[in-house]
């Protein structure tokens, strides 16, 4: 079903590390899945059966509000993990993802993944301890936006 | 590094052009009546005199021609107001230049790192331009600038020139509509993607206060050492010339130790409250 | 009354009577110069423009506490038996009020009418001669002209000091709240004196030891009656001055001020202290050393003139540190904290000395009767109480 070995996965920022057995179970789940530009990886809403991780390219998370406007999240690109919501309740996607320019994966089956999990702890304090990492940054960054550093009573480089 | 200055009265400098960067943020170009004042280093600011209103510290963001200067002024308050909605053809003051440059020359042979937040990228600009002067002095010249949204971002027009004359620029933005192709997110999240070599990258650093912490700490815990690392300071300026005592910060008078300073030598300052 | 002696060089110690006083008034005055020096006014000792010894405060002295100051009648009627005057000679090398320059506003920009550092512009400032300057306040100055006297910007400060003529007062009587010795400014005058007397009083005998100083000083007693001071009368003043060391009311600590300032930015102490302080910014007034200014431009209502205007400003005033939509210091706690840290630490590494002389005040004129001295014993034991709870962690843990 894959095609990807377990050095493949290696080779990836956010498995770095990873020991080989671990990285073998994750290799049977996953395969290559390039794609074009403008793919729809998921839309909001929908259930979260998949994650991937991105090899090159660039994807958006946006969501839509009404008044016709579409607003993007956050961009993520080369290294990152694509999709968090798999991993705990309600696994329903919270935006839509879609790619800016042709983009390389790795894509995963969540529920097989998570089943490997249940049977191998260790295997998945590695991956949730790898999500957390990802998330717990995003999270930094996401409240340094908050803060609206660059709005005007905020920051004044152009003095009083 | 600091200059001398010029004396107490301002000299007379003409706007010759005037270019709205965003909904606030205006670019001027600006040609001495008179005496110019003294060359300038980037990183370097002067004190810009809106007459009849008064002084604030702006720094230079680049020369024109005719030994003239080019300042991008944000407005947020009387005296940025008013230089703002200048147009050419009004004469302004300037005195200076003051304070310490960017000392961009000290990473020849390496890699020049400029991480820029907002209007950061104003005092940064001078520091880019003089690094493509001389582009084969400088392994890879890189600028990540982070923005509020697209319609924020100050110089954008000038991005592909930077590119062309060999600089990697990446900005990202805090929030955008769909069609933006960058990256939205902060610019400290760009640094993991920027492949650097800590052992041989000079960072300079400029934008909110607490951009420049985040940044540098980022930069710090990638391995560059804090010496190699510089920000621009800002305190409250009146003089511009060490004697009012206003823009003290700890040992440091910022008109005359800064505002650039090394990381090293901020970063225990920084981390004081209300210092 | 003693051979009229022209001959006196740099260097040279003269006796002088005090009744030819009035004599050496005339002479500065023949060569130019304001006399400024004390008297006694409205309660207190100010310095004025003099115009004659007369206006000295003779019998008069002062008593002082933290927070408080009474003129005492004296029994003798020593001139210079006082200290700690609310003004310095600040007041007249750096103005509490000064205009920059003006300018006509016109034709969409703008034209200097007149500048402060214009050459030629008028006759200079006026020859002032300071009569009466303590140890403590000569070191003022001094650490005044590093501050402000390089010409960078402020070229009126460097033209007014150059027309100065410095008549030092020796001290052989501190005052209550001084503390020139312990920070090395005092009780003998150092270098940088014109002229510098001890005054010498016992019975009937009124009499002044002079020590000159320089060319100008020594122009200055041409004509004034003085003898030649014997060594009997030298040793007496320089040993009571010498004595005056040994009955300061306070002291510093001789060494290490500016790390114990800068390692005490946590510190207790400082809220204490604010609890206290009403951040007044008396005590950056009164301060001879205190130089911080700020600009105001002005224009009239036609909008067809403007001018620029400096006035001192206090490190106390929420606006001083003014940045982003708010001050930077904005407690109590953060600008006292500015204020003797700058004072006694940082002003080392921006000017290359302390900034205080041990004049005594700021204690003095404190309202609530805040003692720096008392301050920075605080802040050395708390200092030196982390630092005993620090090893203890180090070295008792299991």
């Amino acid at each position: 079903m894959s095609g990807v070995t377990p050095a493949d996965l290696a080779g990836h920022a956010f498995l770095r590390g990873m020991a080989d057995g671990h990285l073998a179970v994750l290799a049977r789940v996953c395969w290559v899945a390039p794609v074009r530009q403008g793919h729809l990886f998921f839309a909001e809403g929908d259930t979260a059966r998949r994650f991937w991780l991105i090899r090159s390219g660039h994807v958006a998370l946006d969501v839509h509000a009404p008044g016709g406007h579409q607003l993007i999240v956050e961009t993520l690109g080369q290294g990152d993990l694509l999709g968090l919501s798999w991993l705990v309740p309600p696994r329903q996607w919270q935006f839509n993802a879609t790619a800016v320019e042709d983009t390389m994966t790795f894509e995963f089956n969540a529920d097989a993944v998570l089943a490997a999990c249940e049977s191998d702890a260790g295997l998945g304090y590695q991956l949730v301890r790898r999500v957390m990492s990802a998330a717990l940054s995003r999270l930094q960054a996401t409240r340094i936006r908050m803060l609206d550093l660059y709005a005007a009573s905020s920051t004044a480089r152009g003095g009083p | 590094m600091s200059q001398v200055a010029a004396p107490v009265r301002p000299a007379r400098y003409q706007v010759v052009e005037r270019q709205e960067e965003t909904h606030d943020t205006v670019t001027l170009c600006l040609r001495p009546v008179d005496q110019p004042i003294p060359a300038y280093q980037p990183g370097q600011f002067t004190m810009l005199y809106a007459p009849g209103i008064g002084e604030v510290p702006i720094s230079i963001s680049g020369t024109g021609p005719d030994l003239g200067l080019v300042h991008t002024v944000r407005a947020v308050g009387a005296v940025t107001r008013a230089l703002c909605a200048c147009t050419p053809g009004r004469v302004i003051g300037v005195r200076g230049p003051y304070g310490t440059g960017w000392d961009v020359s000290s990473a020849a042979g390496d890699d020049l790192l400029i991480v820029a937040g907002g209007i950061g990228l104003a005092p940064l600009r001078g520091a880019v331009l003089a690094a493509l002067g001389q582009r084969m002095r400088y392994r890879r010249v890189m600028v990540l600038a982070g923005a509020r949204s697209p319609e924020e971002l100050v110089f954008g027009r000038e991005l592909d020139g930077w590119r062309r004359g060999g600089a990697e620029v990446v900005v990202t933005v805090d929030q955008a509509a769909v069609g933006w192709t960058g990256h939205v997110g902060v610019v400290t999240q760009l640094i993991g993607r920027a492949d650097i070599d800590a052992t041989r990258t000079t960072a300079l650093i400029c934008g909110p206060e607490v951009m420049m912490r985040l940044t540098a700490r980022e930069l710090s815990a990638l391995g560059i050492p804090a010496a190699r690392i510089r920000v621009s300071l800002e305190r409250n300026m009146r003089c511009g010339v060490a004697e009012c005592g206003h823009c003290q910060l700890g040992p440091l008078l910022l008109c005359r130790d800064g505002p650039v300073v090394s990381y090293e030598a901020a970063m225990p300052l920084l981390a004081i409250r209300e210092l | 009354m003693g051979a009229v002696d022209n001959a006196v060089e740099p260097g040279s110690v003269r006796l002088m009577e005090a009744a030819a006083l009035d004599r050496l008034f005339a002479s500065l005055h023949e060569a130019g110069y304001l006399v400024i020096g004390p008297t006694a006014r409205d309660g207190a000792i100010v310095l004025d423009e003099l115009t004659a010894a007369g206006d000295l405060p003779f019998g008069w002295g002062v008593q002082l506490e933290p927070g408080g100051y009474r003129l005492r009648r004296r029994d003798d009627t020593a001139a210079f038996g006082h200290s700690a005057g609310p003004g310095s000679w600040k007041q007249f090398l750096h103005p509490a009020r000064e205009k920059l320059w003006s300018a006509r506003l016109a034709d969409g920009g703008f034209e200097i009418e007149q500048a402060g550092d214009d050459p030629g512009r008028d006759a200079g400032p006026p020859r002032l001669a300071f009569f009466g300057v303590r140890p403590c306040d000569l070191r003022a100055i001094q650490i005044q002209d590093q501050v402000l006297g390089s010409g960078r910007g402020n070229s009126r400060y460097a033209a007014r000091r150059a027309a100065v003529l410095v008549v030092a007062v020796n001290c052989t009587e501190p005052g209550e709240t001084c503390f020139c010795a312990s920070m090395g400014t005092g009780p003998a005058a150092g270098p940088g004196y014109d002229l510098a007397l001890t005054e010498l009083v016992s019975g009937e005998r009124h009499a002044f030891l002079i020590d000159v100083g320089t060319e100008a000083g020594a122009s200055v007693l041409a004509g004034v009656p003085h003898t030649d001071a014997g060594a009997a009368t030298i040793d007496r003043a320089r040993s009571a001055v010498a004595e005056a060391s040994q009955h300061m009311g306070r002291s510093m600590p001789a060494a290490g001020l500016r790390e114990l300032m800068a390692g005490s930015h946590d510190a207790d102490r400082w809220d204490d202290v604010a609890s206290r302080c009403l951040t007044c910014g008396n005590c950056t007034l009164a301060c001879p050393t205190c130089f911080c200014t700020s600009v105001e431009d002005v224009t009239d209502l036609s909008g067809d003139h403007a001018e620029r205007w400096q006035h001192w400003a206090s490190c106390f005033d929420l606006d001083f540190s003014y940045l982003h939509g708010g001050p930077v210091r904005a407690s109590a706690t953060s600008r006292y904290r500015q204020w003797l840290t700058h004072k006694l630490g940082t002003w080392h590494d921006q000017f290359g000395s302390s900034g205080c002389v041990g004049c005594g005040r700021c204690i003095v004129w404190c309202p609530v009767g805040i003692d720096i001295t008392e301050e920075v014993a605080a802040l050395q034991a708390e200092a030196e109480g982390t630092q005993a709870q620090d090893a203890e962690k180090q070295g008792g843990a299991p």
